[in-house]
Parts: structure tokens; sequence; C-alpha cells
């Protein structure tokens, strides 16, 4: 099962031509994600690695029906890309690039809610579904197994880095989420939270957080008040962040003191959530979230 | 970017919003000149980037020019919480009957921009919402329609309508300058009635500013404070400077906050960081050529995890610089990702050992950089 995508996922590239999407859209069907169509407007090519491609998401989808749209289009260009997604009635949208304006992404939350659609990102690498084969953005493939764990992360490679080591002690995943480094994403911690506690195949969920914003908070209370009462596990980065900087993640910055690691740490603890203190603490923590010996799985 | 208060003055003024009469002084000669011709009294206030310069004492009066130079030259050259003071706006002195709050920001947890307004101007707007939550107007704003007329009523209902004026034009100045704030504080009202702008913030996103090249010029006018910032900046890097001694390339801002962290706990200090996020062989070049420019570290970390780009092209960027421009301290490599094989084994040709585990590989640093201190 996992959340978000499932083994049907039909899945259209926006930005097709472009050679990182061209890449990894054929990374993709090697992985085994259904990629349909893509688009690119006046494009002079027909296809991409067999996949067909359209000038625009309406042609696409009105060919060959989509579920799911990954752009890999520029920031500049986000906002005409998700709102064409969105009218031509795509259910979820994927937003790898950073540096999209802020006000065009408030605008494409906002869109993508009036049309009952999910956004994932900006700034993310994507989700993936091992046991469905299904990955949507530019996750390793290669550091996911299929098992009992959902992943949230604001972060990229940190996020490979703890999933390899996940895999590495033998603990699988259901589905793994990039929700994107930014200041405002698309789906939250929270909402993420809410969707593993209904997916049946997900017994535990771990959370990659960082300093900046409030969702890790968010999540601590919906724990706290049983909304989430599968065990969740997390890891923090930022302990050493300097205050006021931005550190590379627009939504990692730390002003008078909201954002805080202190404010997550105390907010983690109340919930009574183990928090991993260095990434190789991690799959000892889940496995013990999963009533699993310390000894192996 | 954040605008000088002058320069978001400058952009009330174009959108029709009252400020003081007022001009740039640079010099306590120029100080007095201006109140020459603004008329005294008047008002001094420092243009910086940071907040708090009144409770810091920063903001003096005059009655007359003379006294406007001696207090110029007070300010001018001094530190305020850690900037320094270069350029003075020189205003008349308002006659003020009412001090108000009024500012259009973005809520990053409803993902929305939203209205606040307040009667308690010209204090800590953040202490009068922790403390009298009431007596602060906050309402969510669709972004794709603007205020609506319920959310202008609601302001009139707190400013007064010319308040909920002031605020639809400040949603204006936010929406045309993808603001991520535009602020008031305080919003007066003068001896005669009027509302006048008395302070002014406009804070704008970076990410947006390829499409106001208006605002671009006032950048040049914004001292740079950290150069070597502003450079990774144009490369859409993070450069962040520390106090340490071991220098670390690396991609991914969460990982990078990660090794910062496991290093504080080997007892490493880092000296600086910057975080790449994807590069090439040549943009590696560059990333060690820009941390060159920060000094000499200890040591050098330089941690790839290779998604999108490949270990061997990356191999080759680094083997290159350090033939052609050897930095004279250990370089500690740690690489994983696409081609990781072929990347060992440039790393390898050119004396440098790669190392595969990201604790591994802080240790070394820490230790090449003489040990835990």
């Amino acid at each position: 099962m996992g959340i978000l995508v499932h083994e049907g996922t039909r899945v259209i590239v926006q930005g097709i031509t472009g050679s990182a999407a061209a890449h990894h859209t054929a990374v993709m069907l090697a992985f085994g994600t259904q990629v349909v169509a893509g688009v690119r407007p006046n494009a002079n090519v027909r296809e991409v690695h067999g996949v067909p491609v359209f000038d625009t998401v309406a042609a696409a989808v009105g060919e060959r029906p989509a579920d799911a749209s990954i752009l890999f289009v520029p920031a500049k260009a986000m906002k005409a890309a998700a709102f064409e997604a969105l009218d031509a009635g795509v259910g979820l949208i994927v937003m790898v690039s950073e540096h999209v304006p802020m006000h065009d992404a408030m605008a494409i939350f906002e869109h993508a809610s009036a049309c009952g659609a999910q956004v994932v990102g900006p700034n993310t690498p994507g989700l993936i579904d091992p046991a469905a084969r299904c990955k949507i953005g530019f996750v390793p493939s290669d550091y996911y197994i299929p098992g009992p764990v959902g992943v949230a992360s604001r972060s990229g490679t940190l996020t490979y880095e703890i999933v390899a080591r996940l895999t590495r002690a033998g603990i699988g995943q259901t589905t793994c989420v990039g929700v994107g480094g930014d200041a405002m994403v698309g789906t939250t911690f929270p909402e993420i939270a809410r969707l593993f506690q209904d997916d049946p195949q997900t017994e535990a969920i771990v959370f990659v957080g960082e300093i900046g914003g409030s969702m890790e908070e968010v999540v601590a209370a919906l724990v706290r008040e049983r909304t989430v009462s599968k065990p969740v596990v997390a890891y923090l980065a930022g302990r050493n962040a300097p205050e006021g900087k931005r550190m590379g993640h627009a939504g990692a910055i730390v002003a008078g003191g909201r954002g805080s690691i202190a404010s997550k740490l105390r907010a983690f603890e109340e919930a009574e959530i183990p928090v991993a203190e260095v990434p190789a603490e991690l799959p000892v923590l889940v496995r013990r979230a999963l009533g699993l010996e310390d000894g192996g799985p | 970017m954040k605008l000088r208060e002058y320069q978001a003055k400058d952009v009330f003024r174009r959108y029709g919003l009252s400020v003081p009469p007022g001009e740039i002084a640079d010099t306590p000669e120029a100080a007095a000149a201006a109140a020459a011709r603004i008329g005294t009294p008047v008002v001094l206030k420092p243009q910086l980037g940071v907040k708090g310069r009144g409770k810091a004492g920063g903001i003096l009066f005059a009655e007359q020019p003379a006294d406007a130079q001696e207090a110029a030259a007070k300010l001018l050259d001094a530190e305020i919480r850690g900037e320094r003071v270069r350029r003075l706006l020189v205003e008349a002195k308002e006659n003020i009957t009412e001090e108000m709050y009024a500012a259009v920001t973005i809520d990053p947890a409803a993902k929305r921009p939203v209205v606040v307004a307040s009667r308690a101007g010209g204090v800590d707007i953040e202490e009068v919402a922790r403390a009298t939550p009431e007596r602060v107007l906050k309402r969510p704003v669709s972004i794709l329609d603007g205020p609506s007329g319920e959310d202008l009523a609601a302001v009139a209902a707190t400013l007064g309508s010319d308040g909920a004026e002031a605020i639809a034009t400040l949603y204006r100045i936010f929406a045309e300058c993808d603001a991520e704030t535009v602020e008031v504080n305080p919003l007066v009202r003068t001896g005669s009635g009027a509302l006048v702008a008395v302070d002014a913030v406009l804070n704008v996103d970076d990410d947006a500013l390829f499409r106001h090249q208006d605002l671009v010029a006032y950048r040049q006018e914004i001292p740079v404070e950290d150069p070597i910032a502003e450079q990774a900046r144009e490369h859409a890097w993070t450069y962040i400077d520390l106090d340490g001694d071991i220098a670390i390339l690396s991609s991914g801002a969460g990982l990078t906050m990660a090794i910062l962290d496991l290093m504080q706990r080997a007892g490493g200090r880092p000296a600086n960081f910057l975080d790449t996020a994807q590069i090439d062989d040549e943009g590696i070049y560059e990333a060690f050529d820009l941390l060159s420019r920060a000094g000499r570290p200890r040591a050098i970390l330089v941690n790839i995890f290779a998604g999108l780009n490949r270990c061997d092209r990356l191999a080759e960027g680094i083997t290159k610089y350090v033939r052609e421009r050897p930095p004279g301290v250990p370089v500690v490599v740690r690489m994983i990702g696409n081609r990781e094989q072929e990347g060992y084994r440039i790393l390898r040709q050119a004396g440098i050992e790669p190392v595969a585990e990201i604790e591994d590989a802080i240790r070394l640093a820490v230790q090449a950089a003489g040990g835990a201190s």
C-alpha cells in the first residue's frame, strides 16, 4: 500500500526533454515507475526513452490518463507548469526545483487545494514506494527496500544516508517522501503522519526533521493526542546551527527562538518520541519501535 | 533582500502611501543641511539591516540643524547591534497623536499571506500579540484573490477606514514586489488627522528578484556583509562562516547540518561550510576556489553524495584543483553514489584515499586538524 502512490500510479514528466528530466525518466522507467507521457511545448522530439511527448498536459492526459506529474521545470516556470497540471486534473504534482518564488508556491498550494490535488515539494528529491516499484523523482532507488517503515524528510542527501542505514539494518520502507526543504511545502509532516497512520502497511514512522518552521512540533502534538498512535522515531539536523542564518534550506532558519532545536526536542520529549542523536542510532530506535530484538531483524 | 528603511519608503511613496519628508545623509554636515531643508525638528535614523536600533539608543532627535550635525557625528561609524552605521535617514519629526501597526506577511504554517493590524503600534508587536492577542488582528488572505471586502472591513474596524486603505496599499506592494514582509510600525495619526508611515520594512523574496529589476538596483546601495557568501549565492550555493578550523564542502542542506552536528560531537570545530547541492567537475573546482578565499583552514572535509551527478567527474575536479593549486592542508574526501569506484580510482591516483563512511571522514578530518580540542 504505502501513501500517495501505488503500483498502478501513472506518471507524466513535465519538461521531459531537459537532460536531467530525460535521464531520470529512464531511471524511473528502469525502476518500474509507469511513466506514461512527457510534456514539452514545441518539442522537436516525439518521444524520450520511448515515452511519447505532448505539447500540453491536457493533450497528454487526454490520450494517456495520469495520476501524477513530476515537474522538471525551472523554478521561474513552476507556477505556470503546476497550474497546467492542476487544471488538467492531475491529482498529485511533485515539484523538484529549488528557488520557486514564495508567492508562486502559495498560489500553487491554494489552487491545488481548490482542485483537491496533493502537492509534494518544492525543493524535493521526490518520493518512492519500493514495494510498488513506483518512484517519482530522483531519489537513488538502490538504497531502498520494501518493508514496514514510513519515512518523511525535509532533506535529500541526508535522507539517503539515513535510509541507507535502515536498509543495511534490514529495515525496509513503505513509502519515503521528501517533503521539500523550503519554508513552505505542499504536503507537510503532519499531513504525512496522518496518511501513514491510515496506511495498513506502515507500522512505524520516521521523521527526518531539521531546525526552522513548526512541522515537527505539530507532529509531536498529533502523537500526544493519539491522532497518530503508531510509533514515531525522529532525527533532527541543525543542533549546532548558528541563530539567524539560513542554513541552505530556506526552511531551516532559527530566528528569535522559533523553530529552534530546543523547541523541537522539547516537543518530541513531551510526546515521548525517541530522537536519534546521530544517524547511526536511528536503526536501533526503529527496530525497538517495531518491537524487534536489538540483535537483528 | 531586506530593503533599508529609506528604500522601502521610496517604494511606499510610489504607491501613494504617505511617509515623512526626509533625506539620506552620510556625513554630519550633510545631516545638518538636510535638517535645514526639511525643517526642524528632525529625527536621525541609522539605515541598518538589523532590527532593534531604537532600543539600542540608535534613534536621535534634533531641534536645530546644528544639533542634527552633532547627533549625526555620534551615530555615523558607530556600531549598532553588530552593524556599522554608514547612512542616516534625516526626517521631519511628525506630530504624533496615535501609533498603530499594519503589516502584510506570510504565514508559513497556513501557507498564505496574512494581514496584521493593531492599534497598539510603536512597540514590539510580537510582545503585544503574546500578552494581549485580542489587540492584534490577523487575517489570512487568499493569494489568488487578495484581501476580500470582509478582510478590509475587519481591518477598518480596527484601524479606521483610512487604515484599511493603507492595508490595501500595503497588500498591493506585497503582491507586486513579491514581498515576504511589508510592515509599518508605527503607522501614525498626526495632529492634522493624516496617516503617515513613520517606519517601513520591506523584505523581498530573493528567489523572485529575477522579475524585479527595479528592486535589484537597491541591492547595490546595501553593503555586502560577507563577499564569499555573496559569491556563493551567485552560484545558488550556501556559504556560512563559522569559528573553527575545518572547512566543509558538502552537498545538501540537511546533510551539511548533520555533518556540523557530528563534527561538534567528534570534538572538531567547523571553520565554515559550503553547501553546493548538485555540481559537476567544474563546479567543485570553483567551490574549492571559493573556500580557499575564506583563509586557510587546518583541514578540508569534502562530502559528496552523487545522486544527479557522477563521482568520477567530481573526483577529476577535486584532483585537478589539488594538482594545480595545492591547498597545503589535508583534504579528506568522502564520496558515494554514481560511478563510485571510478571516482575512488581517480582519487587514489592523486594520492587521496577516499572514505566511504561519513563518521570515518569526520574523524579523519578532526584528527588532521590537530585532534579533538
